[in-house]
C-alpha cells in the first residue's frame, strides 16, 4: 500500500512537470485524494451561501421581510386613532418593501445601484402598506396586488442594501451584472445614499437579557441585566453594599433592599426566599443581613413592601398629587413591566420574576464564595453583534411611531374643525418624505438617534473605502465596539481566546482603536433572530419541567439543571445531557434552526438555549467518537456539483457552533489529531484569519505584529478596485497600471478574488546593501523597471459642478469659452479656455494644466430679488464662477470623462474625472505583504544594477537590515516560493498553517524545485556588480516578492514655501499644504534655539519672517498710539500728544493680543528701555 | 490650434448616451435625457483635436 502511494506520487510529479501549462482545474483532478479527507472544498461552498458579507445581507433581508412586519403589527403601532372622533381609525394590515425605483416626472423608473452612484441619488425602494381606515362613514381598505405598490399606500422610501433580496443585483449572473454596470466580485452589503456608498458597521455590544456577574470598583460582586424587548429597554443592577443585597434601577431614587423587592412581588415568607436562593447554609449565611434589614424596616407583607417601594420610586409626573393606593399600584406596575422587563409578567403573576431574581442572587452568592464564577465581560459568548438590519429596524420603528404620532395630530386637527368642505381622507395626509428623509439622513450622517431608548450613537456608518478591492471587502467585515476609546483598560482590547475562529486575531488598527475595532474571520456567520414559540414548546415536550410547579428545593437540587431560553428561565430538567443531546440531534436533522445553540454549563447547573440574533458562530465538521462524518465520497460529490454546503448541513455532517456551545465540544484541529472524545473537527485552520490577514503568505512564520501591520497596509495598496473601475466616478481613485496576481498565493486569495483584482506587482528583489540610499527601510529601484511600468499608477480625481437654481427663478449657466481678440484682429479662444468645447465644458482627452478652466460656469449676481425674465437675463447680470483645475504645478493631467446628468431633484450636474498617470519617484511608499514598508530611496540606471549569471537584474534592492529585528521569515519563504514558482511555472501556495494540509508548500519542497532548476537551495544567487563588473563577495538572496504600492506619494505631500499667503486676522503665514502654508518653527524648535543662544535667529524666525509690524508707543503711558500721515507725527490718543512717542517693531499677533485684552478692559502697558 | 480666424458654423456639441450610445444634442434648459432610450446619463465625446502624450 505504502509503496503504491509513493509510486503514484512520483508519477504525479512527472505529470506535473509535463503538464504545467495546463489549466489549474484539470491538474487538481489528477491529485490523489489524501487519506485524511481534504475538506478545503467546503470553504468555497460555504462562502457561496454564508460568510463575509452575507451576514449583512441576511440581517437586512430579515428586517425587510419579517421584522418590518412585526414592527407594524406591534401593539401601539398597528392602529392610529383619534381623540376627537372615536369612530375613526387607521389600521395597518401589511407592509411591503418594493423594487428599487425612483419617481421622475410622475413616472416610476427602475434604477440600478450604479446609476445611483453616478447620479448622486439614493438607491431606495418604496415602502407600501396595506391599510384599512374610515373615511366619513365608510370603511376603506387599500391593498396592493401581490406585493406590488399599485393600490397600496406608499409611506416612504427604504434605502436598499446592495445584493439584498430586493436589490436588482440579487440572483444575477456575471454577464447580467456587467450589464447593470456592476462588478461581479463586489461583495455588496452596503447602501448607496446620495451617490456615496455607505456601510453600516457591525456594532459589538454586551448581550441583552443575560445575567452578567461582575465585580464593581470596590471589589463587591454585582449583577447586571440589560433587558430589551420591543416595548422597553431597561438596565437592572443587583448590588452588594455593606454585605446586604440591593436592587438598583433608575426608576427608584435609591437602592432598594432585594428582600423588600421579593416581598413586594409576593414572596412574603423568608423561608421561601432562602429556599429559592438555596438552602445550603453557606448561601443562607450571606443572605442573613439582607433578611434582617427587611425585618428591621418592618416590612412583612406584600402591601407593606409595595408601600415602601412606592415611596422610593422616582416621582412620576402623572400621579404626584395622589398618595396611598395609587403609589402601591404604580410600584407594582414598575416591578411588573420595568424591572427586568424581559421576564414576562402576565396579570401580575410575579412567580417567574421572583425565581429569576432568586437565580441572580444565587449566582451572585456563588461568585462571592468563588471568584471564578464571575463572568468575563470580554468573553465573545457574552457579546452580540448588531448588524445593519437590527440597527435599521430600531430606526424605522422610531420613525414609524413618530410618523403615526404626526398623523394622529393632523387627524385630530382636521376632525376637530366643525364643518369641512371636503371629506377627510387620511391617505392624503401621509407624507412619505418623513420616513425617507429620516432613514436617508441617518445612513448618510451615521447619527443614530432613537429617543425612546435614549440611543444616540455617532459614526455608525462609514463611506466604503474604495482604495483597493480588499479595503472595500475588509470594510464589510469590520466590527466596532461601543467602548470609549479613551479608557485605559486593557481588557476589551486584549485578544480573547474565545475569539478563535470567530474574529481575526491579526486585523486590528494600531493606536487609539487598537483591539476595539475587530474584523470577522473567514467562516464566521452572525445569526439573525429565530422564532421562539416552537422552540419553547419543543423544550416542554422534551421534558423541561415548568417553573410554576417548582419550589426552591427542586430548583436547586443536585440533579436538576435550570433551562434558560434566550435569557428567560423556562424551567428545570433532570437529565440535562440527554436533553442537550436530543436537541442537538434535532438541530442536525434540520428540525430546528441550524443556528440554535445549546450550551450545558455544569458549573452553574444550567442549560442555555439561544436562538437570538447577533451571536457569532462558525461551521465545524461533526465527529462521532473522533471519526469525522465527512468521508471522501462526500467531498467528491461536492466537487462534482452534486452537493452544496447546505446538503452537508442538512445531512448532519457539518453544524454551526456559537462560542458558548464550543465550550461543550472538543474540537480537533486535524482529523489525525482526533481522539475518541473529539466531537468536532475544524474545516480548515487558516479560516481563523480574516480577509485582510488571509492575503499574507506564510503568516504563521511571521512575528505577529508584522501581520497586523500588513492588514492595515493592504487596505492602502493600489491596484484594481473592481471590474467596473473605469465606469465609476469616485472622488479619488487610485489604480495601478499593470496590476499582477501574486506569484505566491494563499487559498484565501483565491476565495475572495484577490487573484482577479490584485493590488501589487511581483518584483524581483535582491536583498543586499546598495548605494547607501537604502538605509532605514528605503529601497533602491531599477530605472528600467520603472520605464517598463513597475509601480506606475493612475490617480483619478472627480469634481462635481451642480448648476444651482435660486429662489428668484434664476439659475447658474455654462457658457461658451471666452474669446480674446489678438493683436492682429483675429478672435482666439482665451488661453485658459482652450480645452473647452463650444459648450463651455472641457473635451474628453484634453491635457489639462493647473489654472485651466474646464467648466465655464456663470452665476447670477442677484439671487434674491425677483427678476423679470430669468431665462433672458443680460450677460452683465452674471458673474464668472468657473471651475479651475488645481493640481500639482508642472504636472499635466488628462480629462478622462465628463458626465452630464440630473439628480432626483432635477438639478443639472456635471461630473469631470481628471486622470493623472504617475511613475514612481523618490519618496513614494512601497510595501511587501509582510508589514515591511519603505520609501523609494533612489532610482538607479539598470546599467549600474547588479545582475546574475543568467542576466537577471532585480527590480528593486532591499536592505538586509530589514530582516533581523522584524523577523518576517514569511517574506523569505515568499521569495523562495516565488522563485520556484517562476521556474516551475506554477503558483505556489502559502496559506496560513497550511503545511500539514498541503495548502502551503514547505521550504524543503521549494528548495528541491530550485535545485532541480539549477539554483541554490537557499535561494541565493551568484551576482556581479553592475558598477565594477566583478562578482560580488557574497551570494545574494534574490527572487520575486509581491510588492504593493501604497497610496502615500510624495507628489501629494511635497511642500515648500518661501513667501506666500498670510492669515488676515493675525498676519501670520497660513497653515497646511492645501493653503500653501508655512513650515512651523514650533515650541520645541524654539527651545533648541534658546538653549543654543541664537537669539537673533529666534527674532528672525518668529517675527521678521512672519508677522513683523511697526507700532508707535507712548513711553509715558505705555499705550499704543498711531502715526498721523497728514501731520507726519506719531500721536498718543491717551496723552493727546506726540511728545513721548517711540517706534518699535513687534509681531502683529502680539499687537492683536494687546488690543484684544484692551477690549476686555485689561490694559497692557509697554515699558520701553534703550536697546 | 483651430480656435481662431474661421468663424466656424456653430456645430452643436453632441453627447453620448450612457446606455444606448446614441448621439444627443442639448440646449440650455433641456432635460438631460437620451432621446432614444430615455437614459438620464450622458457623456461628452472625445476631443477631435490631436493630443500628444509624453512617453515617460
Amino acid at each position: 500500500m505504502k509503496k503504491k502511494k509513493v509510486k503514484k506520487k512520483i508519477i504525479d510529479n512527472v505529470n506535473n512537470r509535463q503538464q504545467t501549462h495546463q489549466p489549474l482545474c484539470i491538474r487538481e483532478m489528477e491529485f490523489p485524494i489524501k487519506s485524511t479527507v481534504d475538506k478545503y472544498q467546503l470553504l468555497p461552498a460555504f462562502l457561496k451561501v454564508r460568510g463575509l458579507v452575507k451576514q449583512h445581507i441576511d440581517s437586512f433581508n430579515y428586517f425587510i421581510n419579517c421584522e418590518i412586519k412585526k414592527i407594524i403589527h406591534a401593539t401601539g403601532n398597528e392602529k392610529v386613532t383619534s381623540d376627537v372622533d372615536p369612530n375613526f381609525y387607521l389600521k395597518y394590515l401589511d407592509i411591503f418593501v418594493g423594487e428599487p425605483c425612483v419617481e421622475q416626472d410622475y413616472i416610476y423608473e427602475p434604477i440600478t445601484p450604479h446609476q445611483c452612484r453616478l447620479r448622486d441619488m439614493t438607491y431606495a425602494a418604496p415602502i407600501s402598506v396595506d391599510v384599512e381606515y374610515t373615511r366619513g362613514r365608510e370603511i376603506v381598505v387599500r391593498r396592493g396586488k401581490e406585493g406590488k405598490q399599485e393600490g397600496a399606500l406608499v409611506i416612504g422610501r427604504m434605502p436598499l442594501m446592495l445584493r439584498s433580496c430586493r436589490c436588482v443585483l440579487s440572483g444575477k449572473n456575471e454577464a447580467q451584472l456587467a450589464k447593470a454596470g456592476e462588478c461581479p466580485l463586489d461583495p455588496g452589503g452596503y447602501f448607496v445614499v446620495k451617490g456615496t456608498e455607505k456601510v453600516i458597521l457591525i456594532q459589538e455590544q454586551l448581550s441583552k437579557n443575560r445575567i452578567i456577574i461582575d465585580t464593581d470598583s470596590s471589589g463587591n460582586v454585582a449583577a447586571s441585566v440589560t433587558s430589551s424587548t420591543h416595548e422597553r429597554k431597561s438596565k437592572t443592577n443587583i448590588i452588594v453594599k455593606h454585605e446586604r443585597i440591593f436592587l438598583r434601577h433608575n426608576t427608584f431614587s435609591d437602592d432598594v433592599p432585594i428582600v423588600v423587592v421579593l416581598k413586594a412581588m409576593g414572596m412574603e415568607s423568608d423561608q421561601e426566599i432562602v429556599q429559592m436562593v438555596g438552602r445550603d447554609p453557606k448561601y443562607a449565611g450571606i443572605l442573613a443581613p439582607s433578611l434582617q434589614e427587611c425585618s428591621a424596616l418592618g416590612i412583612h407583607t406584600q402591601q407593606q413592601a409595595l408601600e415602601y417601594l412606592g415611596v422610593k420610586k422616582l416621582l412620576s409626573c402623572l400621579y404626584t398629587g395622589l398618595l396611598g393606593v395609587l403609589q402601591v399600584d404604580e410600584a407594582r406596575d414598575i416591578l411588573a413591566t420595568v424591572v427586568l422587563a424581559h421576564v414576562p409578567v402576565h396579570q401580575f403573576e410575579f412567580r417567574p420574576k421572583c425565581i429569576y431574581i432568586a437565580v441572580i442572587i444565587r449566582k451572585m452568592l456563588e461568585a462571592m464564595l468563588n471568584t471564578d464564577a464571575v463572568d468575563d465581560k470580554d468573553y465573545v459568548g457574552n457579546k452580540r453583534l448588531e448588524l445593519a438590519g437590527q440597527l435599521l429596524a430600531l430606526l424605522f420603528e422610531d420613525l414609524f411611531k413618530r410618523m403615526n404620532g404626526e398623523l394622529k395630530k393632523s387627524v385630530d386637527m382636521t376632525l376637530a374643525k366643525a364643518n369641512r368642505s371636503t371629506q377627510f381622507d387620511i391617505a392624503k395626509c401621509i407624507r412619505p418624505d418623513f420616513l425617507s428623509n429620516g432613514l436617508e439622513h441617518a445612513i448618510s450622517s451615521g447619527n443614530w438617534t432613537v429617543k425612546r431608548f435614549k440611543m444616540d450613537r455617532k459614526g455608525v456608518t462609514q463611506v466604503v473605502s474604495r482604495l483597493s478591492f480588499i479595503a472595500a471587502l475588509g470594510h464589510m467585515t469590520r466590527i466596532t465596539s461601543q467602548f470609549e476609546k479613551t479608557r485605559k483598560v486593557s481588557g476589551p482590547r486584549a485578544l480573547q481566546p474565545s475569539q478563535w475562529g470567530m474574529l481575526c486575531p491579526c486585523d486590528t488598527p494600531e493606536g487609539e482603536a487598537c483591539g476595539l475595532v475587530k474584523n470577522l474571520a473567514l467562516m464566521t456567520h452572525v445569526t439573525t433572530d429565530e422564532e421562539e414559540g416552537p422552540l419553547i414548546a419543543l423544550c416542554t415536550t422534551l421534558g423541561v419541567e415548568d417553573l410554576s410547579m417548582l419550589s426552591g428545593e427542586e430548583l436547586h437540587s443536585q440533579h436538576t439543571y435550570i433551562v434558560f431560553f434566550n435569557g428567560i428561565i423556562l424551567g428545570v430538567h433532570r437529565r440535562p445531557q440527554r436533553f442537550a443531546e436530543t436537541l442537538r440531534k434535532l438541530r442536525r436533522a434540520g428540525k430546528i434552526g441550524e443556528f440554535v445553540s445549546i450550551h450545558v454549563n455544569p458549573g452553574q447547573h444550567s442549560i442555555h438555549i439561544a436562538s437570538d440574533g447577533g451571536r457569532v458562530c462558525r461551521p465545524l465538521v461533526i465527529a462521532d467518537n473522533g471519526v469525522s462524518r465527512i468521508k471522501e465520497h462526500h467531498m467528491k460529490e461536492l466537487k462534482d456539483g452534486f452537493r452544496t454546503f447546505d446538503d452537508f448541513l442538512r445531512e448532519g455532517l457539518v453544524e454551526y457552533l456559537d462560542v458558548n456551545e464550543e465550550n461543550n465540544s472538543l474540537i480537533a484541529l486535524y482529523e489525525a489529531d482526533a481522539t475518541p472524545a473529539t466531537t468536532h473537527i475544524e474545516i480548515e485552520p487558516f479560516t481563523i484569519l480574516g480577509v485582510c490577514a488571509g492575503l499574507i503568505p506564510y503568516p504563521h512564520h511571521n512575528q505577529s505584529p508584522r501581520n497586523t501591520y500588513q492588514c492595515a497596509m493592504g487596505k492602502q495598496a493600489m491596484g484594481n478596485i473592481a471590474y467596473n473601475q473605469l465606469h465609476r466616478i469616485d472622488t479619488l481613485l487610485y489604480l495601478l497600471v499593470y496590476p499582477q496576481r501574486p506569484l505566491l498565493t494563499t487559498k484565501t486569495i483565491e476565495l475572495v478574488g484577490y487573484d482577479k483584482l490584485g493590488a501589487g506587482q511581483n518584483a524581483t528583489v535582491a536583498v543586499m546593501s546598495y548605494s547607501g540610499y537604502d538605509i532605514e527601510d528605503a529601497i533602491v529601484m531599477n530605472k528600467a523597471s520603472l520605464d517598463r511600468g513597475f509601480g506606475r499608477c493612475i490617480v483619478l480625481k472627480k469634481s462635481v459642478t451642480a448648476l444651482k437654481k435660486y429662489n428668484n427663478r434664476t439659475a447658474d449657466r455654462i457658457v461658451a469659452p471666452d474669446m480674446n481678440t489678438s493683436a492682429k484682429g483675429g478672435v482666439q479662444v482665451a488661453p485658459r479656455h482652450q480645452i473647452q468645447d463650444r459648450d463651455g465644458i472641457a473635451a474628453v482627452g484634453e491635457m489639462i494644466r493647473p489654472g485651466d478652466i474646464y467648466i465655464n460656469k456663470q452665476s447670477p449676481i442677484n439671487t434674491r430679488d425677483n427678476v423679470m425674465n430669468p431665462q433672458a437675463m443680460p450677460d452683465s447680470a452674471y458673474k464668472r464662477t468657473p471651475q479651475t483645475y488645481k493640481g500639482p504645478p508642472g504636472e499635466c493631467a488628462v480629462v478622462d470623462k465628463v458626465l452630464l446628468t440630473s439628480n432626483d431633484e432635477n438639478h443639472f450636474i456635471v461630473k469631470c474625472l481628471i486622470r493623472h498617470t504617475r511613475r514612481p519617484e523618490v519618496g513614494d511608499k512601497f510595501s511587501s505583504r509582510h508589514g515591511q514598508k519603505g520609501v523609494c530611496g533612489t532610482i538607479v540606471q539598470q546599467e549600474d544594477f547588479p545582475f546574475s549569471e543568467r542576466g537577471i537584474c532585480p527590480d528593486l534592492i532591499m536592505n538586509p537590515h530589514g530582516f533581523p529585528s522584524r523577523m518576517t521569515v514569511g517574506k523569505m519563504i515568499e521569495l523562495l516560493g516565488g522563485k520556484a514558482g517562476v521556474m516551475s511555472g506554477r503558483f505556489h501556495y502559502g496559506s496560513a498553517f497550511g503545511e500539514p494540509s498541503g495548502h502551503a508548500d514547505t521550504v524543503s519542497a521549494i528548495s528541491e524545485t530550485l535545485v532541480n532548476h539549477g539554483f541554490s537551495y537557499s535561494g541565493k544567487d551568484f551576482i556581479y556588480s553592475g558598477i565594477t563588473g566583478y562578482p560580488l563577495q557574497a551570494y545574494i538572496f534574490m527572487g520575486p516578492v509581491y510588492y504593493q504600492k501604497l497610496k502615500h506619494m510624495v507628489l501629494d505631500k511635497m511642500h515648500a514655501r518661501a513667501r506666500g499667503p498670510r492669515v488676515v486676522l493675525t498676519r501670520q503665514p497660513t497653515e497646511g499644504r492645501s493653503r500653501e502654508g508655512g513650515l512651523r518653527l514650533g515650541e520645541m524648535e524654539r527651545d533648541c534655539l534658546i538653549a543654543y543662544g541664537a537669539s537673533m535667529m529666534i527674532l528672525e524666525r518668529l517675527m521678521i519672517s512672519s508677522d513683523q509690524f511697526q507700532i508707535q508707543v507712548c513711553t509715558k503711558c505705555g499705550m499704543m498710539g498711531y502715526y498721523n500721515h497728514k501731520l507726519k507725527i506719531a500721536l498718543c490718543t491717551y496723552c493727546k500728544s506726540g511728545e513721548n512717542m517711540a517706534t518699535m517693531k513687534l509681531p502683529y499677533a502680539c499687537k492683536l493680543l494687546f488690543q484684544e485684552l484692551q477690549s476686555m478692559n485689561i490694559l497692557p502697558r509697554l515699558q520701553l528701555s534703550e536697546a | 490650434m483651430d480656435g481662431g480666424s474661421i468663424p466656424a458654423p456653430p456645430e452643436p456639441v453632441t453627447y453620448l448616451c450612457g446606455d444606448c450610445g446614441a448621439d444627443n444634442t442639448l440646449k440650455p434648459g433641456d432635460v438631460i435625457q437620451c432621446r432614444e432610450c430615455g437614459y438620464r446619463i450622458l457623456y461628452k465625446k472625445r476631443t477631435r483635436r490631436i493630443v500628444q502624450f509624453e512617453a515617460r
